[in-house]
């Protein structure tokens, strides 16, 4: 049985494939303006790579905050349940995820099967989320990729203590101008968004072992303040940012 | 225009329904906040008691007065009285509840030209052996005042009568929350928020005339198999959004029963007829359940909230927390403590008047449902 799960985020849109159970493969592409043409976009595209007829495929399941915006899947089911699933699948000890996605932050707590069993999520702002980091990347004129690489070098993290992220930019804008040196004002907004997601994670009790998921866990800097602040370690798969879309495909295999 | 549709009609614009009010002048009209503000006695002195609310709008004049970290019910409501929205109000009432409440009676006050302004200063400690004799001061006092104000006569058979016109509207309400919680398909919940909610406001007359249609009307429907939606509780301050109930209704959810001031808690706790009017009120309002700015005993919050989810059969509790609203806020641990202890999930929600995107509350709420 091949089933297939599309995770519709507010700057990518990730898909990915199972066979029976096995992962055959997943698919990354940005989402743009109209998330229902990329839903249906990331999916052709993975599907043409696996060289899969989409007539093989009968379980799908949308997830993300664009996921009712597809209509050629059989369900759709929130993020989180899917961050759960995916998680237990790659990793079935893991009983707490932190997820930071473009605009969306979420700390999960699951059971030995992998279901959901407490959750926070940030509202309303985009403080520790990967926005956030998008906006200061281009205030710092770094590309987005070297941020985690260059924030280890940082003697003393930067401190920046504005929740807003218009105000945080400001913060930046101020230290780039005293001259502090960019790894230092990089390794300072690991530390603010980590106390973000540190405080939600505070919030719902977490349990480890922990794994970090979403875009943002690409980002070593920001897993190695997390791991800090919590005092635990976080693991970080290679399937972070398709976490979602791999759960989505694991939870297809459930419809009936 | 269906007896719902006119309680929907209301809600549209309360501040258009007031002025048309003010215009028939019946009876002189008395802004109020809070469910602890006694009606009864308003509507025995001739005048009309009117609920208050904030606003959907963007606040730009209140915030010249108020810190942001006020809820937008204070924030909204102060909006509207400097906007001149409330220029049909012949008066305003402020039960001594929270912090921001209470400095929002002193704002206005000093800032809102015309109404008249009343204080209710109850106890807070509803629990203690002087409570009761307290509060009936206070409602003598208040008594007193209105009469003042309002330069009318508040006899003990009006305020007989009104007890037993407010009870009624109050049974009424509890007997709609029962109907729906037996058989939640029958009516929406954002419908039967706007009845209970248009029932602090409307012309009371009306309200009667109402509320007895509504409940025949439901009562002829069909027992549909109780829909599918998982049976949620409610538990917050206000609820000023009706888009809440429709968005837990399309994730899966229904609402079955509810702790809110603008639900079970403005309904729930009858007053004795039959025995001194002003005693009989004291009763009523210090033995009503509690909102968290009042005291009632340790426990007694989190009890209440476990007796009504197991009562009305809940499968899961939704905190729904005006942001900023640190009663609530500061209650909300042992609440939620209380319900784990008993195995009943729960999820809690912050909004301000203004709700935040739609897909982010789309998101928790299906999450929970699908969790249950």
């Amino acid at each position: 049985m091949i089933t297939a799960g599309i995770d519709i985020g507010s700057i990518t849109s990730k898909a990915a494939v199972l066979a029976d159970g096995k992962l055959l493969g997943t698919r990354v592409i940005f989402t743009g303006y109209n998330s229902e043409v990329a839903g249906r976009r990331v999916f052709e595209e993975l599907l043409e790579e696996l060289r899969l007829d989409p007539s093989a495929l009968r379980k799908i399941i949308s997830t993300g905050y664009g996921r009712n915006s597809v209509t050629f899947v059989n369900k759709s089911m929130t993020e989180i349940i899917c961050h759960g699933a995916g998680a237990h699948y790659l990793n079935p000890g893991v009983r707490s995820i932190m997820d930071i996605g473009g605009q969306d932050s979420k700390v999960i707590v699951i059971d030995e099967k992998g279901k959901v069993k407490n959750f926070s999520m940030n509202d309303k702002c985009a403080a520790g989320t990967g926005r956030f980091l998008e906006v200061m990347a281009r205030a710092l004129e770094v590309d987005l990729d070297g941020f985690g690489t260059l924030s280890l070098k940082a003697g003393s993290p930067s401190k920046i203590s504005s929740l807003c992220t218009v105000f945080a930019e400001s913060e930046v804008i101020s230290l780039i101008s005293k001259g502090e040196r960019r790894e230092n004002i990089i390794a300072g907004i690991h530390e603010s968004i980590a106390a973000r997601v540190a405080a939600m994670a505070n919030r719902v009790g977490i349990v480890p072992p922990v794994v970090m998921t979403g875009g943002v866990a690409k980002n070593i800097g920001v897993v190695k303040a997390m791991e800090k602040k919590l005092g635990v370690s976080i693991n970080v798969s290679p399937y972070a940012q398709v976490n979602g879309a791999i759960g989505a495909a694991v939870l297809a295999m459930g419809i009936k | 225009m269906t007896p719902i549709d006119e309680f929907h009609e209301v809600l549209r614009d309360p501040a258009a329904y007031g002025r048309k009010l003010r215009e028939e002048g019946r009876r002189k009209i008395v802004g109020y906040f809070c469910s602890y503000t006694p009606e009864e006695m308003i509507y025995a002195a001739g005048a009309h008691p009117m609920r208050l609310f904030g606003t959907g709008e963007n606040i730009h004049l209140a915030d010249a007065h108020l810190q942001s970290y006020c809820c937008s019910l204070v924030r909204g409501a102060l909006e509207g009285a400097l906007a001149g929205h409330l220029e049909f109000l012949d008066g305003a009432v402020f039960p001594h509840t929270c912090d921001s409440i209470q400095r929002l009676s002193d704002v206005w006050r000093m800032n809102v030209k015309g109404p008249f302004h009343l204080d209710i200063v109850m106890p807070v400690k509803l629990d203690a052996e002087s409570a009761k004799e307290y509060m009936a001061d206070v409602l003598k006092r208040f008594r007193k005042d209105l009469e003042d104000k309002l330069d009318a006569k508040l006899s003990d058979e009006a305020l007989k009568d009104a007890i037993v016109r407010f009870n009624k509207i109050r049974g009424c309400l509890g007997r709609l929350y029962e109907m729906k919680n037996k058989n939640p398909g029958i009516i929406s919940g954002s419908d039967l928020y706007a009845i209970v909610k248009a029932s602090m406001m409307m012309d009371r007359g009306r309200v009667l005339d109402l509320l007895p249609k509504v409940i025949a009307d439901l009562g002829k429907k069909k027992a549909t198999a109780e829909t599918a939606g998982r049976r949620l509780v409610l538990a917050g301050g206000i609820c000023n959004h009706p888009d809440i109930y429709r968005i837990i209704e399309e994730t899966g959810g229904t609402v079955v029963w509810d702790d809110l001031c603008t639900g079970s808690r403005y309904f729930e706790g009858l007053t004795e007829e039959g025995k001194d009017p002003v005693t009989a009120l004291a009763e009523r309002y210090i033995s009503r359940p509690p909102c968290p700015a009042k005291h009632a005993g340790l426990f007694s919050r989190a009890d209440h909230l476990v007796r009504i989810a197991k009562e009305k059969r809940a499968e899961g509790v939704v905190f729904f927390f005006l942001k900023f609203c640190d009663p609530h806020a500061f209650d909300y641990p042992y609440m939620k403590e209380a319900l784990d202890g008993e195995g009943i999930p729960s999820v809690m929600v912050e909004a301000e008047d203004q709700l935040p995107s739609e897909g982010q509350l789309q998101t928790r709420f299906e999450t929970f449902v699908q969790m249950l």
